[in-house]
């Protein structure tokens, strides 16, 4: 048994019981923290998988961004630790029990589709279309340039979500409404992040061309920033209309884009020499929209309506 | 037409996230997109019928490197009716701002329309679940449209319907597991050659089924859907009821029209058509029982559910090595009879909804006892409800009426006869749900009813479209026929 | 089994524990969570997949990152209809079912 069998191992069980407990535990609060555990294992096992950048959203995104989010709801409110369910010990048993046996049926099923795979795997052959495409690094490349359709729609999906959200405030003028605390310590703390944060998400940006990284890890960094600049009253708070315009404009850059290239190169296409600029352009405004519509989410969660 | 195909879900997007960024111009922008919308869906109709399916390969790169588009007969069939419930809705929504909930109504439809149009035209799965995705969270953002009280029911679809999308997605996966690529089109290529692949074929469809079951509330994943669509404003329940649950349906389709089929298949097949038969029953006895009339309508739909599902088995004999022409002919002719059924629903159940929601907005409820003797004060609703009711019970010469008969000869000449018990009786029990709340509107009035008058063109969008579902089966065997270009 | 095999293995049974615990437990943040869970069980039996090919498979990290970004999007959007309906009045329910 060599230390990397052992360390996976140790991943996988530790995985198995963060999930476990954070399904089963009686307190919400409790739930959630068990839960962020699970999310902080899972990015190591990405980064024993050999996958970095997914390893980085992981970490930003599933563990430090849904954190914030579920930490607004469940955080100081008296339900939170209120009994979650009141089911028996033996239900629990035979729920894990049908749920594992459902987990074999479908391992022996996946494992023998595995072992007759067709030789040529879609991976591949991005592979070899890597050098023809408009950035080095592959996954980029699969999700700027082979695949721009569906990171068009997924944006446009964030974007509803945040727009949703703001549609449940208030109707006569949603706006966004927070708590903000400038006690000296935090805002002072804020003030020495800040820069080095932006500095940050705009290095995760553009090293995204030719190593791990790009708009989705730069944007979980963006929302970070602004929602620190935001409850410690740094930066205020935008008006209703502002907020509209804010989670719209990365989608309608997106869309517009679509639109445009349509009518010169073909819906999506991106050819040299302008097609790195493009992408770079592009996971730019990626970014700031991630970035945004997130921390719309975050904010719309704490705003009484 | 080849190179206009993503503009069906690029252009609503765009003029969704325009209106999201300047509210004021929502009914108009919303109004010109789905006018131009009909159009151009009856333009891919031609289009289909007479070249055959559309093929687009996006961003350059074809396939399995990059993701392609593809219209077929079915998908120009769904892009259709789609367009024309969103028209009608767009009418309608625009007479009344309690019937929008709020002014975020309009963006948010329109989003709702465009991730439709790109679950219809998708050829890639993964693709095809982020499609998914995005009708969903525009769904769940128009429900939640509400109000307060929708919060709740909001929350559990979202719930529910991103748990399907996840289904669908694991079998997505283990689909790229055996066959190495995310198109349908080449993943068929792979199962084709004779290697053993039953077992990942069956887990592959248990999968993707019980995933888009949920998404389409059959029986008995369907107790999110009476409180969601009936909680909704008054514009938004006939959007969820007669198109959003056809996304489901349509990738359902699509997955037991393309992939192999084989004796495990056939059994699951048959199953979900039985459930689809207690589905008919069950959602039918539930709205007889209904106090109110959205109430009525929503478990309408979770009825009508069961007979979508009704191909299923009458379509599976076509896809087994074994099959023959005449196996082939039957399936054609079940496709096209279900298609007359899925776009007969989304046209009557938008009329009945959008005829509640006249109602609601006459009388201020939608219980059913306060809205004895409508029919003096909001003739034009019941017209419109009744109509509908009728038209969806399958009487000639509505769209309906041609869907079950050609249902009908499908199941005798595949020799599945039992399937006759819920294609007739659930009939039956449609007309009953809709004479028992008919019989209340033409009571006498209580005197000192309140009624408030309800704008012309909101009436006038519920009666066209409940008229336009009771007489379409007239000129519809030319249309049905071009529904199945391309399927099989 | 080989490497990616026990991955995805484990994969599959994150998600049912996650999916059957989806369907039936009542607190909706515990629900959130158990969707969030299940999902995490779909990526990883999709990253293990990747693993399969050195270097890994680039198609399955990208739907994977696309599906990270649509998990926070719905978690982020449930979450604050679970405040509008915590606010308001008890959630009605209807049954058992989902």
């Amino acid at each position: 048994m060599t230390a990397a069998v052992v360390l996976d191992a140790l991943l996988a069980a530790g995985v198995l019981v963060t999930a476990v407990v954070a399904l089963w535990h009686r307190e919400r609060a409790a739930s959630v923290t068990v839960f962020l555990g699970f999310g902080v294992l899972l990015t190591a096992i990405w980064a024993r998988l050999g996958a970095p950048d997914v390893a980085l959203a992981e970490a930003a995104l599933a563990a430090g961004v849904t954190g914030a989010l579920m930490t607004t709801v469940v955080a100081g409110r008296t339900r939170s630790t209120a009994p979650a369910s009141r089911s028996s010990r033996a239900v629990d048993v035979a729920e894990g029990a049908v749920a594992v046996g459902v987990g074999v049926a479908l391992t022996a099923v996946t494992v023998g589709a595995m072992r007759s795979a067709a030789p040529v795997l879609t991976g591949d052959v991005a592979t070899e279309a890597l050098p023809d495409s408009v950035v080095a690094h592959p996954v980029t490349a699969v999700l700027l340039d082979f695949r721009t359709y569906d990171t068009m729609l997924e944006i446009v999906v964030l974007a509803v979500a945040a727009l949703a959200a703001v549609s449940t405030l208030r109707d006569a003028a949603p706006a966004l409404s927070v708590p903000v605390d400038r006690r000296p310590v935090l805002t002072g703390a804020v003030a020495a992040l800040t820069p080095v944060l932006v500095v940050l998400a705009a290095w995760l940006l553009v090293a995204g061309s030719d190593r791990p990284g790009g708009a989705f890890q730069s944007g979980a960094v963006v929302t970070g920033i602004v929602l620190l600049t935001v409850l410690t009253g740094t930066l205020r708070l935008p008006s209703a209309r502002t907020t509209r315009l804010l989670l719209a404009v990365g989608s309608t850059v997106f869309l517009v884009v679509a639109l445009a290239t349509a009518l010169t190169t073909g819906w999506l296409t991106l050819e040299n020499p302008w097609g790195g600029t493009a992408v770079v352009a592009l996971e730019a405004v990626l970014a700031v929209s991630i970035g945004v519509c997130l921390a719309v989410l975050a904010l719309a969660g704490s705003t009484r309506a | 037409m080849t190179s206009l195909l993503p503009a069906f879900v690029v252009v609503p997007a765009l003029v969704a996230t325009l209106v999201a960024m300047i509210p004021r111009i929502g009914a108009v922008a919303a109004g010109a997109t789905a006018l131009a919308g009909v159009v151009a869906a009856v333009a891919l109709t031609l289009r289909v019928s007479a070249d055959g399916p559309v093929d687009v390969a996006l961003g350059g790169w074809a396939e399995p490197v990059g993701i392609a588009l593809r219209a077929d007969g079915l998908s120009a069939a769904f892009v259709l009716f789609t367009a024309v419930v969103v028209l009608v809705v767009t009418v309608f929504a625009s007479g009344s701002s309690a019937a929008r909930g709020t002014p975020f109504f309009w963006a948010l439809s329109l989003a709702l329309w465009s991730g439709l149009n790109a679950v219809y035209v998708a050829a890639d799965l993964f693709n095809t679940y982020v499609a998914l995705e995005l009708v969903t969270v525009a769904a769940v953002g128009c429900v939640a449209l509400g109000g307060r009280s929708a919060a709740a029911p909001a929350l559990r679809y979202l719930l529910v319907a991103v748990a399907g999308s996840l289904w669908f997605l694991l079998a997505v996966g283990l689909l790229y597991a055996r066959t190495g690529t995310l198109s349908l089109r080449l993943a068929l290529d792979v199962l084709r050659d004779p290697t053993d692949d039953g077992a990942l074929v069956a887990t592959v469809l248990i999968l993707a089924t019980v995933g888009l079951a949920l998404k389409s509330a059959l029986v008995p994943l369907h107790a999110w859907l009476p409180p969601a669509h009936a909680g909704a404003p008054a514009a938004v329940s006939p959007l969820m009821s007669a198109v959003v649950i056809k996304a489901s349906i349509f990738v359902l389709y699509r997955l037991w029209t393309s992939l192999p089929a084989d004796a495990a298949t056939t059994s699951l097949a048959v199953l979900v058509g039985a459930v689809g038969s207690v589905a008919v029953l069950w959602g039918s006895l539930a709205a007889l029982r209904q106090a109110r009339l959205k109430r009525v309508v929503a478990y309408s739909t979770v009825a009508q559910v069961g007979y979508f599902v009704l191909l299923l088995p009458l379509v599976v004999p076509a896809l087994r090595p074994e099959a023959d022409d005449a196996a082939r002919a039957v399936a054609e002719l079940a496709v096209q009879g279900t298609v007359a059924m899925v776009a007969a629903h989304a046209l009557a159940k938008s009329a009945m909804f959008m005829a509640a929601g006249c109602l609601l907005h006459a009388r201020g409820t939608d219980e059913i006892a306060a809205l004895r003797g409508a029919v003096v004060t909001n003739p034009g609703a019941v017209l419109a409800f009744g109509v509908a009711g009728v038209a969806l019970a399958g009487l000639p010469p509505a769209l309906a009426f041609s869907g079950k008969w050609q249902l009908l000869t499908a199941v005798l000449e595949s020799g599945q006869w039992w399937w006759l018990i819920a294609l007739l009786g659930g009939g039956l029990l449609t007309a009953a749900y809709t004479v028992r709340v008919l019989a209340v509107f033409v009571a006498e009035r209580e005197t000192g009813t309140e009624n408030t008058p309800v704008p012309v063109r909101m009436t006038a969008a519920t009666l066209v479209t409940a008229v336009a579902a009771g007489i379409a089966g007239v000129a519809s065997a030319g249309w049905l026929a071009t529904t199945t270009v391309g399927v099989f | 089994m080989t490497r990616p095999e026990w991955f995805v293995a484990l994969g599959l049974l994150v998600f049912a524990l996650g999916s059957v615990r989806l369907l039936f437990v009542r607190d909706t943040v515990t629900r959130l969570v158990a969707l969030n869970i299940a999902g995490a069980g779909v990526f990883l039996v999709l990253i293990a997949l990747a693993a399969r090919t050195d270097p890994p498979d680039p198609v399955l990290h990208a739907l994977v990152l696309t599906g990270i970004v649509i998990a926070v999007s719905v978690t982020g959007l449930g979450l604050v209809l679970i405040r509008r309906s915590d606010d308001g009045a008890d959630e009605s329910r209807d049954g058992d079912a989902p």
